[in-house]
């Protein structure tokens, strides 16, 4: 039997169809697809092969969705998909693509609403820990992408006189996050990624950067008043203002002024900014 | 015979993957060419942007789509079209390919290729389409057989019948991918070389080649393995009714060491070779005519 509802229902139905979770039944009998082609003329729009039915042929489809969408999502959260195994990420990746469908032309950014989606969940174990997992892996992929920019050169760096320093400010390099986590989360990607000891998952404050070097992708645990001064840098505090914001405070053990030098020498080493702005 | 817009035959490459990025960066392996996917080097700043222009100082290389999504009857999405203009011109593309396929509506990508109807109104819509996204690239567009898995009981035309329609109507280029006309046939029991002889000849700009996964009921286009003795037979059978034509190797699951792919991309110039001293190169006569002559 022919059928020919036209282009657009065509491919309504068959979108819907792909993107139902259910069997193939339940797919052509949703409200989405039957909102395109009513579950009986649907038996007719595609045609059999010898050797399946029309559905089967469907279903072909409906298949290799899911399995592309679970694979976009595991390149991008390999911690989360550790920590949850393979059954309990896949039953995930099916609710989130969902709710977060792709509306972009790559898949690169499918899974740019994961963290706020975790939060939605009730059944997911260890909920916080998931949610800040996810956070610290999406970072992660923002950084891999950023635009690339030169870090400040040593030659950069010493032409700036010595008085203008307390009045500048250091422009990080696009390609640069940094973060504080409810969770070690940072020790925990570890563990799956360079095979480091897996951490207790247990609450606990962290503190980490994320910045790309020679399109390498490098993230540091960070002590707190290193976090507190790298944070006000990154914001667009003057380099005094930050110093002072940061001495100011009261940190057990008391940070000692060498210890400030030692964190400016590594994150220039690790080419973390990429400009001096001088006050005019 | 040439194609009509004088695009070269830049001989055997293959498709452009991460895992190979090292290799080639380190070694500058000698390749007659590179296909990459478009999409994996648009918004992005990082790594792979940064291989992609070190290979294009070297190579020549072809953009290789899969979110055009030219028979979708969403609408045109342009700001997708202005990045690939721009990737275009920034690795100087030699030519751009997509697929005959739709790959989502409502504003959803699924990211597959998705099965056309054949049926007047869609081969109607996909010019006009095929036509705006020329205008708007400044160049002709080549587009690709996709391996299919379902047929629409609307379908009025065979698919080659279509292509030929479409492509000379909206006057655009193909990409004839010769494993999926083998994996369509076996899944739609129709004649892969009566398909290819539907072709029109003047409209091929390259062909491709990959391995598939045979389920016994269906093929599945997997690019995971590699090319089956019956493909290499048609594509010698496309030669000989194509000529030269710029040739491509695709290898995406359970990829191997480079020259493992590579070494399967150059087997095509052993049944290119063996062809050619069969029969004077191109002065073929099957006794079929040929679209475009
Ligand atoms: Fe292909």
């Amino acid at each position: 039997m022919v059928t020919d509802p036209g282009l657009e229902r065509i491919q309504r139905w068959m979108q819907a169809c792909i993107e139902d979770q259910g069997t193939c039944e339940e797919a052509i009998a949703s409200e989405r697809a039957r909102a395109a082609i009513s579950a009986e003329e649907a038996r007719s729009i595609v045609l059999p092969s010898k050797t399946l039915s029309s559905l089967e042929r469907l279903d072909i489809y409906r298949g290799m969705y899911l399995l592309r969408m679970e694979e976009a999502l595991s390149t991008d959260y390999p911690g989360l998909k550790h920590f949850l195994g393979d059954d309990k990420f896949m039953r995930m990746v099916e609710r989130y693509v969902e709710v977060y469908p792709s509306r972009s032309y790559t898949l690169n950014r499918l899974g740019d609403h994961l963290p706020k989606f975790l939060r939605t969940l009730d059944d997911l174990p260890k909920k916080d820990f998931c949610c800040e997992l996810a956070r610290l892996e999406l970072l992660l992929t923002e950084v891999f992408d950023a635009e690339d920019a030169p870090p400040l050169t040593e030659a950069a760096v010493r032409a700036v006189p010595p008085e203008a320093w307390e009045t500048a400010r250091l422009k990080p390099i696009p390609a640069f996050a940094i973060a504080e986590f409810d969770y070690p989360v940072s020790q925990y990607l570890g563990g799956v990624d360079e095979e480091n000891p897996f951490p207790r998952i247990a609450r606990k404050k962290t503190w980490m950067v994320a910045y790309r070097r020679d399109f390498n992708v490098s993230r540091h645990d960070l002590e707190r008043p290193a976090y507190a001064l790298l944070s006000a840098l990154a914001s667009g505090q003057t380099v005094g203002d930050a110093i002072v914001g940061t001495m100011t405070q009261r940190w057990r053990p008391a940070v000692k002024e060498a210890c400030l030098f030692e964190w400016f020498r590594d994150w220039m080493a690790d080419g973390l900014f990429q400009a001096v702005e001088l006050a005019k | 015979m040439a194609n009509r817009w004088g695009y070269p035959d830049l001989g055997f490459g293959i498709g452009l993957r991460s895992v190979h990025y090292e290799h080639v960066l380190n070694n500058k392996p000698a390749i007659d060419w590179f296909e990459i996917l478009s999409e994996n080097y648009m918004d992005t700043g990082g790594r792979p942007l940064h291989v992609l222009d070190q290979v294009a100082a070297h190579y020549p290389v072809v953009l290789h789509g899969v979110s055009l999504s030219v028979g979708s009857t969403d609408p045109i999405d342009f700001d997708y079209l202005r990045k690939l203009k721009a990737l275009a011109k920034r690795i100087n593309a030699r030519w751009i390919s997509d697929h005959l396929c739709w790959t989502g509506v409502a504003g959803h990508n699924t990211h597959d290729l998705l099965p056309m109807p054949y049926t007047n109104e869609a081969l109607r819509h996909t010019i006009e389409r095929v036509k705006t996204i020329q205008d708007f690239m400044e160049r002709p567009i080549a587009l690709e057989n996709a391996s299919t898995y379902l047929e629409f009981s609307a379908s009025t035309w065979p698919e080659s019948e279509f292509i030929a329609a479409l492509t000379e109507q909206a006057d655009c280029g193909i990409l004839l991918d010769v494993n999926n006309v083998y994996v369509s046939s076996y899944n739609h029991g129709f004649d892969p070389k009566a398909y290819i002889d539907k072709i029109p000849r003047d409209r091929v700009v390259q062909m491709h080649l990959a391995g598939h996964t045979n389920k016994g009921t269906h093929i599945l286009d997997t690019h995971s393995d590699y090319v089956i003795d019956s493909v290499w037979e048609l594509y010698r059978y496309a030669h000989r009714r194509l000529g030269g034509v710029s040739t491509l190797l695709e290898w995406d699951a359970n990829i191997p060491d480079f020259d493992v792919v590579h070494g399967e991309a150059l087997k095509a110039r052993q049944f290119r070779e063996q062809e050619d001293l069969k029969l004077p190169a191109h002065a073929v006569d099957d006794g079929v005519p040929a679209y475009g002559d």
